[in-house]
């Protein structure tokens, strides 16, 4: 029950978050230069009359304040409102390409913590040791060097120069044949073979996701593989070095059980902390790297949406964004007090 | 007491291989455990008393090595060396790390730590921690462990053992924790524990608390303790023979009315001195002036010479031999100081060391 209550108030804190977030969003993309109608009509010579109506249609002839009044009613009755670049509402298109950015996320995050975690005991094992020097290199390089410039470089050698990956055209599990029909044979699923076999359709499509996802996996995982490293090491070296660890030594235990339960599990703590923090931060980094891949996210969503005043699109986004925000760092405050027994929500709230 | 002793540490040596240079922290020590005995190892902070138990389990941490010395338990070699050419090896004899670790850590030697609130593991109930250990170390199966796990926290005075046995460590006060840590000590029947000043962390009532219980159960399970300490009022207290640890030396060795009445050492009085006693009327405690010199570069003849209130100029050329003094009930009282040995120690001239400045410019100790 505490941490049910936690949750709750956690929320109920996070809606005057949210509306602050909503005031400055909608005054940024109302202060943008342009209208939205003119790009609506793009290059013609606009009809007045014409502009006027769609204005009126639109709402955009109200003032400033009314505008954002109605756009919190709707809001508030579940209405993101509605895109006037792709003519179609804010709530389909986030449901269209919040998963893309979904996978994309999730995947680097397997990625770097599947990678940092055993390389970061390992240096944390091996200290002032060549591995722990290398891990070091690896770390800095991955920190200070930019995720869409890795994308970049990957693309050149691994799609251009080597040809083993594609760099683009990404493609999606949950689809089905009938999304594909015209570029079937194009992309190639439906005859993918692996060591000799064709793939049934189904099975081609994920093979060919996976393909996908290599590059653009490696790109935004790298940075948030490089910290968490960082973190496990440090972390691991502080555990190895506690009292409880030398005791556990001290009554025979094994140097192996040691790294893997009565120093792992403690310095598992910060990661948890680290990962919450870094998943939203992948967030921001997910925009680049849909971009550099091509890949229909929301990220793209994001900037078509300002480069085309699409006001209504550009304040649903940010607002789902600050709530996936709010969301993940509540998730990292809760799991908290699962694996960690010294936190609880029992008082508290 | 004529059984053998169950320890035996002869001329032991730990050396610290830095950057800065080799710390001889621990530099030639010899002491010994009679079985049920209590023997203490006082000193202050940075003398190697801590350096000196590591090495009795073969935990010296990197850069730290045993370099030197013999550590005999029972019939078994923990430290032993030879001369190969001009190098010391390890015997044949000596104990492996896993042996060590599967034969002595734990089920002959055990240890509880200064720090209480930091010895145990967060992340895992006491009953976990417990049961752990004495799967590790006795022939139990997992309920039998239980049981016997349940039964010591009993023991050690821990009310409602079956509740407590599945709390988090947090839960418990930092006496209660030492508590824990004295019941899983036990509870893996080793022959010897090390206590590594396990009161320091303590306040004093519980410190008392736990001294009384680690007397009761010391008479009740026969163990032998090797109890390191900086407060000769828990010496007074709980030990039989005390050993009196100086900048990696023993400089005094006796049983604990000797040492407390017939001192023979000048920094085992002014260690004495500097605590208040029940049987003396003084105005102020005197505290050790200066600070404990670095064990880089120990200062030359008598190393205790640069803060002793007696020294003299002899002192700082020639090392005093640690030589048996007197000798009280069958037991040796040893000490290292040049005032016991015939080499001018009266007709030198006093120095003018740490001891004798007075306050100004000095940091005092304790």
């Amino acid at each position: 029950m505490g941490i049910l209550r936690y949750t709750v108030y956690r929320l109920i804190q996070a809606v005057p978050v949210l509306f602050g977030l909503s005031v400055i969003t909608f005054l940024l993309a109302n202060s943008m230069p342009g209208d939205p109608v003119s790009i609506m009509l793009a290059e013609t010579e606009s009809d007045p009359e014409l502009v006027a109506a769609l204005e009126a249609q639109y709402g955009l002839d109200r003032p400033l304040h009314e505008r954002y009044v109605n756009y919190m009613i709707g809001l508030a009755q579940g209405d993101l409102g509605y895109s006037l670049y792709y003519n179609e509402p804010v709530l389909t298109k986030v449901a269209e390409r919040l998963p893309v950015t979904i996978m994309l996320v999730a995947s680097s995050f397997v990625f770097a913590i599947a990678t940092a975690i055993p390389l970061g005991v390992i240096a944390a094992k091996n200290r002032n040791q060549p591995s722990d020097h290398a891990s070091r290199i690896v770390a800095l390089i991955g920190v200070s060097t930019p995720s869409f410039w890795i994308g970049l470089m990957l693309i050149i050698i691994f799609a251009y120069q080597l040809g083993l990956l594609p760099s683009s055209g990404m493609v999606y599990p949950w689809h089905s044949p009938d999304d594909y029909r015209f570029i079937d044979s194009y992309l190639g699923i439906g005859s993918t073979q692996v060591g000799g076999i064709t793939l049934p359709w189904l099975e081609g499509l994920y093979y060919e996701t996976a393909r996908h996802l290599i590059l653009p996996t490696l790109a935004l995982g790298t940075l948030h593989m490089a910290t968490i490293m960082r973190i496990e090491r440090s972390s691991m070296i502080e555990s190895l070095h506690a009292d409880y660890v030398q005791l556990a030594r001290a009554y025979g235990v094994s140097e192996r059980k040691i790294m893997r339960k009565h120093a792992f599990r403690v310095s598992q703590l910060p990661i948890v902390t680290i990962i919450g923090l870094n998943l939203t931060t992948a967030l921001g980094g997910a925009v680049l790297i849909e971009e550099v891949f091509a890949i229909n996210g929301m990220g793209r969503l994001i900037i078509t949406a300002i480069q085309n005043l699409d006001y209504q699109l550009v304040l649903g986004t940010t607002l789902f964004f600050g709530v996936v925000f709010i969301i993940g760092v509540i998730i990292t405050d809760i799991s908290y007090a699962y694996i960690d027994p010294r936190v609880s929500y029992e008082e508290d709230s | 007491m004529t059984d053998e002793p169950i320890l035996t540490v002869e001329n032991l040596k730990t050396q610290f291989f830095t950057e800065q240079g080799v710390v001889r922290a621990v530099d030639g020590i010899s002491f010994d455990v009679y079985p049920g005995e209590i023997v203490g190892l006082v000193g202050e902070s940075g003398a190697g008393k801590s350096v000196a138990t590591s090495s009795v389990m073969r935990l010296v941490d990197n850069p730290g090595e045993i370099v030197g010395g013999e550590i005999t338990y029972k019939n078994k070699t923990l430290v032993g060396f030879e001369r190969a050419g001009d190098e010391l090896v390890p015997r044949d004899e000596m104990l492996t790390n896993e042996e060590m670790r599967t034969q002595v850590r734990g089920n002959e030697i055990a240890i509880i730590f200064q720090d209480p609130m930091e010895s145990l593991n967060p992340v895992y109930t006491i009953g976990h921690q417990l049961k752990e250990f004495i799967l590790l170390n006795r022939e139990l199966d997992k309920k039998a462990a239980r049981e016997e796990a349940i039964t010591m926290l009993r023991e050690v005075g821990i009310p409602e053992p079956e509740e407590r046995f599945d709390d988090y460590p947090h839960e418990f006060s930092g006496g209660m924790r030492q508590r824990v840590l004295i019941a899983m000590a036990l509870a893996c029947q080793p022959e010897l524990i090390i206590a590594d000043e396990p009161t320091t962390a303590l306040d004093v009532t519980v410190e008392g608390q736990i001294l009384e219980l680690v007397k009761e159960l010391q008479e009740e399970y026969g163990t032998s303790f090797l109890w390191v300490t900086h407060d000769m009022g828990v010496v007074a207290e709980i030990c039989d023979r005390v050993n009196v640890m100086y900048l990696g030396e023993i400089v005094e060795q006796a049983t604990v009315d000797e040492l407390f009445y017939e001192t023979q050492h000048p920094y085992t009085n002014a260690l004495l001195n500097s605590i208040p006693r029940p049987d003396q009327t003084i105005e102020e405690l005197v505290p050790i002036k200066g600070v404990m010199p670095e064990a880089i570069n120990p200062p030359s003849g008598c190393r205790f010479h640069t803060r002793c209130p007696d020294a003299r100029e002899v002192c700082t050329e020639i090392e005093p031999t640690y030589s048996e003094i007197t000798t009280y009930d069958g037991w040796p009282h040893n000490a290292s100081c040049l005032k016991h040995e015939d080499v001018g120690y009266d007709v030198s001239e006093p120095i003018e060391n740490e001891a004798r400045k007075g306050t100004e410019g000095t940091e005092v100790v304790q």
